[in-house]
């Protein structure tokens, strides 16, 4: 697992239906290397969904889902091996300890050490200290936190968060903010899914923006956020009004 | 996904060429063919099928019960090659066939559940015999019933049918063991009733083929009244979505 | 990626979990002790024949427990989507059934493993040389059990009634397991082994096998969104 190879998420003509509803509508969507995307829209738009493609949760009803050159449909583990997930609920085990349930993550990726690994991705979200308390007994922040470490464990090349920022409050986002902007390096990829505008434009450096299950919007970050914004929010008053 | 559906009053003459117009034709012809062969059937088998020595009239119930559990075993089969194939493409019209002929199964499973008693009670004083046939279908009814209920618990549509096909599956695999376990649990535990099989006289299997003929019509034209239903289902379905 | 140690490793997380709560032996525990000794008031304790009460009886007891015990398994994976979280691993989807699998059997034995000879000892049966007829059809029958009820819990939970129509999706289709279970324990209490038994024990062996591939098949299916 020390080799990477050249990164990149790739979704060619990816529809997700359930039932008659389409979640993602032919989605064609190039993520390279070294991308750090803000996934944005209304309710029900698809933003969770693409994350879920992108992290094999989901299988697309048609189309494709690359990582690296190679398709997640052939190759779910070892791609999956290289995918980070966090969603808004922790997927940690309530009534053991941070560290069982670190311990246990990193085991089940087929880390060497899982006890190493553990403490030090608890030292890196700064949760060293309520390691061995059942998770069930930590403060909502907390045990975010350690959800985080989770999904960072095994340094994963591609990042998906799914609404990170809700329910955090200021100190607690900045501080994620940080993190985040720590980690997309030029060899990751950082996704993330948010309603926050402002979070959205003032770190990533690329905005999608998805209704009705089609990209509506894919721009790069640079110095015009003003606008960015506002076509951002015209385009959820559009919807609202349909 | 805009559709049209809506604006035109169900049960409406459609021109032939539109989806939906060839199996009207072809449900006329099933349903036609079994209000033909019904009343064949029922007047062979009270006027020229033989009476039998030992049973008596009541044997003639016979002719219902046997080519019901063969639709009843065939829907099912039906059940378990549309769920290996909505797994294998993909295509919900699969998942379709499968949920309608379990359905219709379940019809016909019953009948072969009440017939059977029907039968028993007259001619050896019991209502339920563990005749091992009769013991599988009790079996295979509550496998098709468990596949009904299970695909009212899941309300989104494509999971319903990933979970439907898994139990059609599995449930199919599970019948010939059914079967076997019924044979050998009742050869430990002989009842004095047992059903003959030995060789029918011609008039009798002539009108048991006229029955199985009238019980395969009667369940393609269910299946494709049933399949109907779905597919304006579906139509509903997707025109309130895009609304 | 190996199948069998993740599937392992997904194992002890539910062993520790358990060790730490006891929240599955608690409950079924005492609910199956409560069947068993329920059933030897029910007993009189001569007589000929009660051996084939007793192992249907017997296997009512195995059959709530494994049920019970599937459902909450399964149950807990649903809370804060820890089942997302081993789907995300790259644990291949068959070494996730594997170790569930691994979990409710090891639950179930032990289970068993106490009611088994408390059985024995209320209703005063007397095994003899039959005691390993009780163990075999005590780990084949529950292995099929198993092996069915840990791919439809994984459905179960995923429908709107939850780990609640675990029984209704298992008990059709394992009928013919638990028959031939109840028949080789049947023996394994009287102490007689005939050919019947052996064919008993063929057709758990083909039930056995045969589901094992049907979940380890299909329980992608069933875990994918």
């Amino acid at each position: 697992m020390e080799r990477r190879p050249a990164l990149g998420i790739r979704l060619k003509g990816v529809s997700k239906a359930f039932g008659a509803q389409l979640a993602l509508a032919s989605v064609d969507v190039e993520i390279p290397q070294g991308s750090y995307v803000a996934v944005m829209g209304a309710n029900g738009a698809g933003k969770t969904t693409m994350l879920k493609v992108i992290a094999g949760l989901a299988a697309p009803t048609s189309g494709s889902v690359t990582i690296a050159g190679i398709e997640m449909r052939k190759a779910g583990p070892r791609l999956r091996a290289q995918v980070g997930f966090v969603s808004h609920e922790t997927m940690l085990y309530a009534d053991l300890t941070a560290r069982e349930n670190l311990r246990f993550h990193a085991k089940l990726f087929g880390l060497p050490r899982p006890r190493e690994a553990a403490e030090r991705a608890a030292e890196r979200l700064d949760v060293g200290h309520a390691l061995d308390k059942p998770v069930r007994a930590l403060s909502r922040g907390t045990r975010q936190r350690v959800a985080l470490a989770r999904a960072l464990i095994h340094d994963p090349s591609v990042i998906l968060l799914d609404e990170p920022y809700t329910g955090l409050d200021e100190a607690a986002a900045a501080s994620l903010s940080g993190l985040l902007e720590e980690l997309a390096t030029p060899e990751r990829v950082v996704m993330l899914t948010l309603h926050d505008v402002v979070r959205a434009l003032s770190g990533p450096r690329r905005l999608l923006v998805l209704s009705g299950g089609r990209v509506a919007l894919d721009q790069p970050v640079d110095g015009s956020t003003d606008e960015m914004a506002e076509t951002y929010l015209d385009l959820l008053r559009a919807e609202a009004r349909r | 996904m805009k559709t049209d559906a809506l604006q035109q009053p169900v049960g409406e003459l459609r021109p032939v060429g539109e989806p939906g117009a060839e199996p009207r034709s072809r449900r006329r012809l099933w349903g036609t063919l079994t209000l033909i062969s019904f009343p064949v059937l029922l007047a062979m088998a009270f006027l020229y099928a033989p009476e039998d020595a030992n049973q008596g009239a009541a044997q003639r119930i016979f002719y219902i019960h046997v080519p019901s559990a063969w639709i009843g075993f065939l829907a099912f089969a039906v059940v378990f090659v549309g769920s290996i194939a909505f797994l294998a493409t993909g295509k919900r019209r699969w998942d379709d066939v499968a949920a309608a002929s379990a359905e219709i199964g379940v019809i016909f499973t019953t009948a072969v559940l009440i017939t059977g008693p029907l039968w028993g009670r007259p001619v050896w004083g019991v209502y339920w015999t563990w005749d091992p046939r009769l013991t599988s279908f009790l079996m295979l009814w509550l496998i098709y019933l468990s596949y009904i209920v299970l695909r009212g618990y899941v309300p989104e549509p494509i999971r319903r049918a990933k979970f439907a096909a898994v139990l059609g599956i599995v449930g199919f695999l599970d019948v010939p063991i059914v079967y076997l376990s019924a044979r050998w649990w009742r050869s430990e535990h002989p009842t004095q009733f047992v059903v003959e099989s030995g060789d029918l006289p011609m008039q009798m299997l002539v009108t048991l083929l006229v029955g199985v003929a009238t019980f395969t019509f009667f369940y393609l034209y269910l299946m494709a009244v049933r399949l109907r239903v779905g597919r304006l289902r579906a139509r509903v379905e997707e025109a309130e979505v895009s609304r | 990626m190996s199948v069998l140690a993740p599937a392992l490793t997904i194992a002890g997380k539910d062993l520790r979990l358990e060790m730490k709560t006891r929240d599955v032996v608690a409950s079924v525990g005492l609910f199956v002790l409560l069947v068993v000794v329920t059933a030897s008031f029910a007993f009189p304790t001569g007589g000929e024949g009660r051996e084939g009460v007793a192992a249907g009886v017997l296997w009512m007891a195995f059959l709530f427990a494994a049920l019970l015990g599937m459902g909450r398994s399964m149950a807990i994976e649903k809370e804060d989507a820890c089942l997302e979280g081993l789907l995300v691993s790259p644990a291949p989807r068959e070494a996730v059934f594997l170790g569930k699998l691994f979990t409710n059997l090891g639950f179930t034995f032990a289970v068993e493993l106490v009611i088994l000879p408390l059985f024995v000892i209320l209703l005063q049966l007397e095994p003899g040389g039959g005691a390993l007829l009780l163990v075999l059809s005590a780990f084949l029958g529950t292995l099929g059990l198993v092996t069915v009820g840990t791919l439809f819990a994984a459905m179960a939970v995923n429908t709107r009634g939850r780990e609640a129509i675990l029984p209704l999706l298992v008990m059709p289709v394992s009928i013919p397991v638990m028959v031939a279970a109840v028949k080789v324990s049947e023996a394994g209490f009287t102490g007689t082994w005939s050919g019947g038994t052996t064919s008993w024990l063929l057709l758990m062996v083909g039930y056995d096998a045969l589901f094992l591939l049907v979940a380890l098949a299909t329980f992608q299916h069933v875990t994918e969104e």
